[in-house]
């Protein structure tokens, strides 16, 4: 019985130890993870939400995407719409590189999970743009059927 | 071969099937024809398997685009190296190709059982058919069969996803897979010793070796996989805690985990509980990543396919096999009672323990991370998610301990650790370790993860090589040899134990090459031929990259290229040339964006990484306008990556030299009863 309470001492300060780091991990680096569509209407009822961390995941909206020179480099725009109702869309700027999967053309349907900033300017300032091509990789019949 | 193939696939489910229920009732009966009958059913679920993935591969290297698994995955243009690995390209064909691979250790783990341990086999090869079945089962008849056709014949497939076409992405999931597969096997032994009730550490001792090799072609799996990522994602880095990656570490860590702590049970007889909770989560763990893998269930930089119907069958079976694991354990609880316990914190039990826990705790952390939007929004209704930050903040620490353990596990004493001991063991690793923080600090760098963490692996590489020492020399000492002869000798008469030394000597020239990544550089600018960049070295020298221009090229005969744009960089280091490099952008045939070739100039200590980001492709591929040669690049300097591949390479050769067998052991020859507490215990691995 003494080494069975020893050993539920290591493992209880173990688990607390670690519980602690999850819970002050979670806590200080913890963003948001919304719609679109969730995005707009939360950042106009509670401004505040312009100035945290959010990781938003939608779609590229066909034949939206720019780019503009900036000092390191061109700076990527394009619009992200929501998966459900298309017609909700906001601006994104990214001035790092983008995925080589990333395209806005409309062969090719591309699901972006986007993290940065909305800002006060109604343009969402990317930090990391990622790129989830799940319905390219498998092909529906009709798709193939397209070509 | 393909309709040879697809009938294969029907025939093998119930076989298989049937050799389960033989295998059960010859367990219950003790029925040797049964037995036998069910073994034969083994080897010839494998055979039908052979033909049904002979029968996949026929069909991509004939373009048979009928298919809809080659029209997903292939096209004609494509290399027939890629059309072979075809068949784990996508959910469908790795589902095929993941029971191919168990049902190829189950042939050899019957195989070599065929005249020993009898007593364990008929339950084996029931769990092993019934893992297959269940993997059939989701083949036939959850719409991912590979032999799916369309109603017509398309005239071209639609092509594999071009950045899985690097050499890397043709071994990383093979290895992968092999690393999960195999560890099926330690987990139908510790299943069918529960059924038997007999639950000394036989079971244990006969799958070692499985253990160790599922161990090692997880670890090779993981490397790989971060060599692609590295050398084909091109952002520069090597592992990102995207959800796929972590579902392939979880086995890992708990697969670790196991092998250290059936040491425990092997010597002082305790964790009995423990060690057959461990095989079972970490089976779970295997099926969990190779589900994620395949299934998107949470984004991901590579989640492959959204098909929610296999999510839920798969949830069962992992919820069914944690259930029939729990109720097993607890109707055995009784005879899985320790026969020892911990006399002392500081002795080579505890290290071990707490060995363990760190890894369940990392395991728990990066489990915990992975689902926790999921969690969120099921507990507190409000999706939140956790990226790198939160993994880096939670398994630095945790990792720097783990590395700790790796120096302190192999040479604290069993039971109670005298001071003599410590003072003995620990006090010139000591000594190092706090020297070369004391170096990295006289130059400056105050990187304090990183300081630890060389403090650390220099503390744990001491006590390996002293080790190594200490055996060579007495050796050499008693048996008169050379050096190198006491050397080979001393590490081939215990390969176990050295073959772990030499594992953790790899994982901490790991842990370096990671702490490199305190130290990385990274500029993005944008270049006219001619002009040059300059990027620091946190070395102290300087390269200057001069960007020479693009030149394109159309439609590369034999390649499945529409065409290449290939930036040449020029490089000098503080003023000395070190020639060219190159990156480029690739328009491959079947996929409308362009691709990133990544330039990577490898030394010692730092690779020098080069990114074409940006150009005008449009006017400079297609009108080779010259006008338009203005280029971005991103420039990386990154310390020590190298080091996490050539650590790759100790920890593969530390686990070959462990899987090597024995001399002069023969296999099954130890008798069953438990090992007597030892006061000098033999020296065991510590892998």
């Amino acid at each position: 019985m003494k080494g069975n309470g020893r050993f539920l001492i290591g493992l209880v300060g173990v688990a607390t130890v670690v519980t602690y780091l999850v819970w002050t991990g979670v806590t200080s680096t913890m963003v948001y993870y919304m719609t679109p569509t969730e995005l707009v209407a939360r950042v106009a009822a509670d401004p505040t939400l312009h100035d945290v961390g959010i990781k938003v995941s939608g779609r590229v909206v066909p034949d939206s995407y720019e780019k503009r020179p900036g000092d390191n480099g061109p700076i990527h725009t394009f619009l992200v719409e929501d998966l459900e109702d298309t017609s909700v869309t906001f601006p994104v700027e990214f001035a790092d590189n983008l995925p080589d999967t990333f395209t806005d053309s409309e062969a090719m349907i591309v699901d972006v999970v986007v993290e940065g900033r909305f800002q006060r300017d109604g343009v969402f300032h990317a930090t990391t743009v990622l790129t989830k091509c799940g319905s390219r990789y498998e092909a529906s019949a009709e798709q193939l059927a397209n070509g | 071969m393909n309709i040879l193939g697809e009938l294969a696939l029907w025939i093998a489910l119930p076989v298989a099937v049937w050799g389960m229920v033989l295998g059960y009732t010859a367990g219950r009966t003790g029925r040797g024809d049964l037995q036998l009958s069910a073994e034969r059913s083994v080897y010839a679920v494998f055979g039908l398997l052979v033909l049904a993935s002979l029968g996949v591969i026929d069909t991509f290297l004939n373009d048979r685009f009928e298919y809809i698994y080659v029209a997903s995955y292939s096209n004609r243009e494509l290399e027939t190296f890629y059309k072979v690995a075809g068949l784990w390209a996508g959910q469908t064909g790795s589902l095929l190709f993941w029971v191919l691979i168990l049902m190829f250790f189950a042939v050899l783990s019957v195989w070599t059982n065929r005249k020993t341990n009898r007593e364990f086999m008929p339950y084996v090869v029931g769990v092993l058919l019934t893992i297959a079945s269940f993997f059939l089962v989701v083949l036939l008849f959850a719409d991912v069969n590979p032999f799916q056709r369309l109603g017509f014949t398309p005239a071209n497939g639609r092509g594999l996803n071009p950045q899985l076409q690097n050499y890397w992405m043709t071994i990383h999931p093979p290895t992968l897979y092999l690393g999960f597969t195999a560890f099926t096997i330690p987990f139908a032994f510790a299943v069918s010793a529960l059924l038997m009730g007999r639950l000394d550490s036989r079971w244990i001792k006969l799958t070692r070796k499985w253990t160790l090799l599922s161990w090692f072609f997880l670890a090779n799996g993981i490397v790989f996989g971060m060599r692609w990522a590295y050398e084909e994602l091109g952002w520069g880095g090597y592992w990102f805690w995207d959800p796929v990656e972590n579902a392939s570490l979880l086995p890992w860590l708990t697969a670790t985990a196991f092998l250290h702590s059936i040491q425990i049970q092997e010597n002082r007889g305790m964790l009995k509980v423990w060690n057959m909770s461990l095989v079972i989560l970490t089976f779970v763990l295997t099926i969990f990543a190779t589900f994620l893998t395949r299934s998107g269930l949470i984004e991901s930089v590579h989640s492959f396919a959204e098909n929610t119907k296999i999510a839920f069958i798969f949830l069962g079976f992992m919820g069914t096999v944690i259930i029939a694991g729990t109720v097993l354990i607890l109707y055995r609880l009784p005879q899985l009672k320790s026969e020892n316990h911990i006399e002392s914190f500081i002795s080579r039990e505890s290290a071990f323990l707490f060995n363990n826990l760190m890894l369940l705790g990392a395991a728990f952390s990066v489990m915990w991370g992975t689902l926790y939007p999921l969690i969120s929004e099921g507990l507190l209704g409000e999706a939140v998610a956790v990226g790198p930050p939160f993994f880096n903040r939670v398994n630095i620490p945790i990792g720097l301990v783990l590395l700790a353990l790796t120096g302190i596990g192999p040479v604290i004493a069993w039971r109670r650790a005298s001071k003599r001991n410590i003072k003995k063991n620990f006090t010139v690793p000591v000594a190092v370790g706090l020297a070369v923080v004391a170096v990295f600090l006289a130059v400056g760098a105050r990187e304090w993860m990183a300081l630890a963490t060389f403090g650390i692996a220099s503390f744990t590489l001491t006590v390996v090589l002293v080790e190594f020492f200490k055996g060579t020399k007495a050796r050499k000492r008693i048996e008169g040899e050379g050096w190198a002869v006491a050397f080979g000798h001393l590490v081939g008469k215990n390969r176990r134990r050295w073959g772990g030394y030499i594992v953790h000597a790899g994982i901490v020239v790991i842990f370096a090459g990671f702490a490199g990544s305190a130290w990385d550089r990274e500029i993005r600018q944008t270049l006219e031929p001619g002009e040059t960049a300059e990027i620091a070295s946190p070395l102290g020298h300087t390269y200057a990259l001069t960007y020479e221009g693009i030149s394109t090229t159309q439609r590369i005969p034999d390649r499945n290229l529409a065409w290449q744009a290939v930036a040449l960089v020029s490089v000098t280091k503080d003023g000395e040339s070190l020639g060219t490099l190159t990156t480029e952008k690739r328009g491959y045939l079947t996929w409308e964006s362009p691709i990133t070739e990544v330039g990577i100039r490898s030394s010692f200590l730092e690779d020098l990484y080069i990114i074409l980001a940006d150009a005008d492709l449009q006017n400079l591929v297609a009108f080779n306008d010259p006008a338009a040669q203005a280029a971005t690049f991103t420039f990386l300097v990154n310390p020590l990556v190298g080091w996490i591949w050539f650590g790759g390479m100790i920890v593969a050769v530390g686990g070959l030299i462990g899987l090597w067998p024995e001399p002069g052991r023969v296999r099954g020859a130890t008798t069953s009863a438990p090992t007597p507490p030892r006061r000098r215990p033999e020296p065991v691995a510590a892998d």
